[in-house]
């Protein structure tokens, strides 16, 4: 299959050109959009808008809400493979059982690609990492039997370091000297004022990775059962907000309702939540600003407004509705014959 | 923001801050930035905003969405 040399649509783009009515599928694998992407009402709207929404995953993940097809997914104790890390350390993921949903995720993938009539035979991901190898500089000389032979090996793997590279740049970056560029400081155009006069900032916690998909579904719920508000005591009290209320958390671009911690860990004029829950779905809040050069979502900078709270936001009721009907499997009714 | 009015904003976003290089360097920058990063359809639809009265684009994104008009064909 020949390359597109054209850049692709950022996602935050692809949601845009789907309700423009201009972009109609979509694949999704391991990534929760509709919880993890700013401005969940946009992103549900991009969702519904197209056509063919599949998702790939290991959980019916918020995502899946919209999703006309879920494929499921098998976990790293079921399939072959590698995982990267950030050390850039490729590392084998060996199978030790059979996975539960039939396939392997890579098999799907062929099994997909096949029925969209390609003639991809692969048998084993060793092949797939071949042609990795094949297409990747910095992969040149990667493969299973490397892999094996040595453990792991950190990338660029190459025929000059055919052990890999431990540490990258000695003597020289790839485009030579490093470069320097002078940039001026230009601020957010997400303003506070008298309608939303406080920051939003929102981020993570150790006990939950990212929108929680898989650390929701274990006991690490003991340690982080709900996301909340994070208010300090002088915002609180101008709101006659008490420590466990509920509080309606407002922006320009949605509301949502949790409740509230007050505590000077944050300080006064800012609010902290996280946004591992899908029943506070912080990202309903957040606005669609983001960096010029990768459009990655300006989470850090929201300008909300809270006040007491005692009923869900009309978007929480409205997609508790739209889960619960989705997720409502009917009996199949045995076929006569 | 609609799509049109999103893409400008982000035009904009991209000159002013290449705008520190100076012109013509930010304009380039710039119009090289959209040609590497921006998909063939975002490409179409800002050149095609330059004609709309009131375009919304600063000058530097305007000046650097007509060079991308010129060489459209070839993203450096």
């Amino acid at each position: 299959v020949a390359l597109d040399h054209e850049p692709g649509l950022r996602i935050p783009n692809m949601l845009d050109a789907a309700v423009d009515g201009e972009f109609k599928a979509l694949i999704i694998q391991g990534e929760d959009i509709l919880q993890s992407d700013p401005n969940t009402q946009h992103v549900a709207a991009g969702l519904a808008a197209m056509e063919c929404v599949v998702v790939h995953d290991l959980f019916l993940n918020e995502t899946a809400t919209y999703a006309h097809v879920f494929l499921p997914g098998s976990t790293f104790l079921e399939k072959d493979g590698t995982f990267t890390n950030a050390e850039r350390r490729i590392q084998r993921v060996r199978k030790v059982m059979a996975p539960k949903a039939r396939y392997a995720d890579w098999e799907a993938v062929q099994l997909l690609a096949n029925a969209f009539g390609l003639d991809w035979r692969y048998t084993h991901p060793a092949q797939i990492m071949d042609e990795i190898a094949r297409l990747t500089p910095t992969f040149a000389a990667v493969s299973y039997d490397a892999l094996d032979a040595a453990g792991s090996m950190q990338w660029p793997v190459t025929a000059a370091q055919p052990a890999g590279t431990p540490t990258m740049h000695i003597g020289a970056f790839t485009r030579g000297k490093g470069k320097f560029v002078i940039t001026d400081y230009i601020p957010t155009d997400e303003k506070t004022g008298p309608r939303y006069p406080l920051l939003l900032t929102t981020g993570r916690i150790l006990s939950q990775y990212n929108v929680g998909a898989q650390t929701r579904r274990t006991d690490n719920v003991a340690w982080h059962a709900e996301d909340v508000l994070e208010i300090h005591p002088h915002d609180a009290e101008q709101r006659g907000v008490v420590d466990g209320d509920w509080v309606s958390l407002k922006s320009r671009a949605g509301e949502t309702t949790l409740r509230a911690q007050v505590t000077d860990r944050v300080a006064p004029g800012v609010v902290y939540t996280t946004f591992h829950h899908p029943a506070t779905q912080a990202n309903v809040v957040t606005s669609e600003y983001s960096d010029w050069a990768t459009n990655c979502p300006e989470y850090k900078v929201t300008a909300v407004q809270v006040a007491p709270s005692n009923h869900k936001a009309p978007w929480q009721e409205d997609y508790e509705r739209l889960g619960e009907q989705r997720r409502h499997i009917e009996p199949t009714t045995a076929q006569g014959g | 923001m609609n799509t049109r009015q999103k893409l400008v904003y982000m035009a904009n976003q991209i000159a002013a801050n290449f705008a520190r290089l100076g012109e013509p360097a930010a304009v380039i920058a710039t119009a090289d930035h959209i040609a590497r990063f921006w998909d063939p359809g975002m490409r179409s639809k800002i050149v095609k905003q330059l004609d709309e009265p009131g375009h919304g684009l600063s000058a530097a994104a305007a000046a650097a969405i007509t060079a991308l008009r010129t060489g459209q064909e070839t993203p450096s």
